[in-house]
């Protein structure tokens, strides 16, 4: 609001101000999109798997694996989507600086 | 009321007095200037922090059906039962994807309930209409499993009385549910929200301290485990096959791995697509709140493992497997257990979280239902000109005759009637997640294709079920059906079958020129994070505007 985009943007940036998607998070930002992204799915794939976990041995503790497996799921899976929710707010407040632009 | 324990029921009744005083005092909470508003008695103000929304929706999801079946199905037929672990993991990486844009985009068009949207964004009054016929028709059931909870509970109390007539026998149930149904039509969505705090800290108590407590009674984790492992893999005289799985197998029939995840995932797509979730999410004050909830929400679903276990505790505990077996009736696993397992005053304590836990879903999905058959149904095709004022009376009303008719569902009908009935919730409501969670990416299918595509789907799903029999029952036995060899989720297949009709027709539609509906939504509205709902935004939007819906983050 302050100042219209008369500053350019870095060199190296890719989408200048004018070009066709200004402020597309994915294409400016391809890592954090991409961690993002893995960090979702690995989390529904990991449990949607099942192979992966099925099996009683190795057993933790007196727990089958399967059920070990399930429990400590929940947690990892709690820090995971904390992990990519931080990411996209990131990307966010990248974008709303090139919206205000 | 003969073996009636004075301690337990002593302590129920006392937990039941201070809820049902909470649900009326909720409607002091948070008040508003004009509380005859549907965003208020329906989404109580729309207002709702990352801290209530937690309780609010881990209430919503986790209800005491849950907490009675999950085990009762672990106590029959073993690892299949914990898709529902799986399945309460999955759901929040997938809810993450849409939940916050459906959130943002019904902020800014004020929609109250998931048909509102379709609404708007197809132009389509006939799909919005299917869309709230499938919602009720899904939710009715699911309340009166809640219903079915609390019989579970009173039942092991031994509170009821011996007449044959089942109103009479069923009086506290009824007791019960008629307070629930004052203060909901009084408090609306405010009343289970506040209860919500109750019921949770209840039963975060009673399952930490049973998970603890319990398997040193039992001879620990180890000696519940290898009963169970045993009991499960050996063979049923009667049906000449195991009793159940311990371990999903790769084998073509019975629990599969393939089941397992095709029920986790069909199960977990389906959750937020049920209006009742919606209704919670809705409520919230910001689309981070909706964001944040996700990664905290899955503290719950360690609780529902925990729960899960207890199917196993019952295995491994001769005396609650044996009054399980002589009753016929697994739904009074969890009950029995924690009758045997406990002293009397923590036994009430645990049996009041779980009739609690019933009250506080069942609150919201008559809501859901109620705001559902106003927007979606009336307004829409009887009363288009109705006021906010009416609106809300008529959501009231539409509550109370919700909920005395999934009374008389559970009172009515057999139990495992009812169960059949949610499993095919499940299935039906999954069929409107196309034109839901699509929806809210792309406008690429036609309204047509998607109507037909549902109606494909409802109809296959219907027809499967009914069709699955097993050694007891000749229909309606499960949700699982064998497709190409592999035993897979109904609710699954029939999504696949949906989609497929969708995509074909909407071919044939486009190629045919066939009207497409207006779209009242925008992409950027898709994003946006407004403080208050604002008055739809045209085309074309300005600095000023783009910073105003952008800038707030809570």
């Amino acid at each position: 609001m302050t100042q219209p985009a008369t500053t350019p943007s870095a060199p190296g940036d890719p989408p200048g101000p004018g070009s066709a998607r200004p402020g597309n998070p994915i294409t400016e930002h391809p890592i954090t999109s991409a961690a993002i992204f893995v960090l979702v799915f690995g989390a529904i794939c990991c449990t949607l798997i099942v192979p992966i976990y099925a099996s009683t041995t190795p057993k933790v503790g007196d727990f089958p694996f399967f059920y070990f497996y399930l429990l400590i799921y929940m947690p990892i899976v709690a820090v995971a989507l904390a992990l990519a929710m931080l990411l996209q707010r990131r990307l966010e407040r990248a974008r709303k600086t090139s919206e205000v632009r | 009321m003969s073996n009636v324990n004075t301690v337990v029921f002593t302590i129920v009744v006392i937990l039941f007095v201070l809820v049902t005083f909470v649900g009326f005092a909720a409607s002091r909470w948070r008040r508003a200037d004009n509380m005859l508003h549907l965003d208020q008695w329906g989404l109580g103000g729309r207002g709702f922090g990352t801290f209530i929304g937690w309780f609010l929706l881990g209430g919503d999801i986790y209800t005491a059906y849950t907490f009675i079946a999950v085990p009762a199905l672990v106590f029959g037929s073993g690892s299949i039962g914990f898709y529902a672990v799986s399945y309460t993991v999955m759901v929040y990486p997938i809810a993450l994807f849409f939940l916050p844009r459906l959130w943002s985009v019904a902020r800014v068009h004020n929609y109250v309930t998931p048909a509102d949207f379709i609404r708007g964004r197809y132009g389509s009054r006939g799909l919005s209409l299917a869309a709230a016929f499938t919602g009720i028709l899904s939710l009715m059931p699911y309340i009166a499993l809640q219903l079915v909870g609390i019989q579970a509970v009173l039942t092991v109390m031994g509170v009821g009385t011996s007449s044959t007539n089942t109103y009479v026998k069923n009086l506290p149930l009824f007791v019960a549910f008629v307070v629930l149904a004052i203060y909901t039509y009084v408090s609306g969505l405010r009343a289970p929200a506040a209860i919500s705090f109750i019921k949770d800290t209840l039963i975060y108590v009673f399952v930490i301290v049973a998970v603890f407590y319990i398997p040193t009674r039992l001879g620990g984790w180890g000696h519940i485990f290898g009963v169970a492992q045993t009991h499960f893999t050996s063979i049923d005289p009667a049906t000449k096959k195991p009793y159940g799985t311990f371990i999903p197998t790769t084998k073509s029939t019975g629990s599969t791995e393939f089941d397992f995840a095709t029920l986790a995932l069909g199960s977990a797509v389906a959750l937020f697509v049920y209006p009742h979730t919606i209704t919670g999410a809705l409520a919230t004050k910001s689309r981070n709140v909706v964001k944040r909830n996700m990664s905290l929400l899955p503290a719950y679903s360690v609780l529902l493992g925990c729960i899960a276990l207890f199917g196993y505790m019952a295995v491994a505990d001769p005396i609650t497997a044996a009054k399980v077996k002589k009753s016929g009736d697994s739904e009074l696993t969890v009950p029995y257990l924690l009758q045997h397992m406990f002293p009397s005053w923590f036994t009430g304590i645990a049996f009041g979280a779980i009739i609690i836990g019933a009250l506080v879903p069942a609150a919201i999905m008559a809501i859901a239902a109620a705001n559902l058959f106003t927007r979606n149904i009336f307004k829409e095709f009887f009363k288009p000109d109705a006021s906010p004022k009416l609106e809300t009376r008529m959501s009231q009303w539409a509550s109370l005759v919700v909920k005395f008719g999934a009374l008389l569902f559970a009172v009515e009908l057999h139990t495992q009637f009812s169960i059949n009935l949610q499993l095919l919730g499940g299935v039906w409501i999954l069929q409107i997640a196309p034109m839901l969670i699509v929806g809210l990416y792309t406008r690429w299918f036609h309204r047509w294709a998607l109507l037909t595509g549902w109606f494909a789907g409802m109809i296959y799903g219907t027809i499967a079920a009914y069709n699955v029999k097993d050694a007891t029952l000749s229909h309606w036995a499960s949700s699982s059906d064998i497709v190409f060899g592999h035993s897979v989720y109904i609710g699954f297949t029939a999504i696949i079958i949906n989609i497929v009709v969708s995509v074909v027709l909407t071919l044939v539609f486009k190629a045919l020129r066939v009207p497409a509906g207006t779209d009242e939504t925008l992409p950027h509205q898709y994003t946006a994070d407004p403080e208050t709902a604002p008055a739809p935004i045209p085309a074309g939007v300005g600095l000023g505007t783009a910073t105003e819906l952008g800038t707030s983050s809570d």
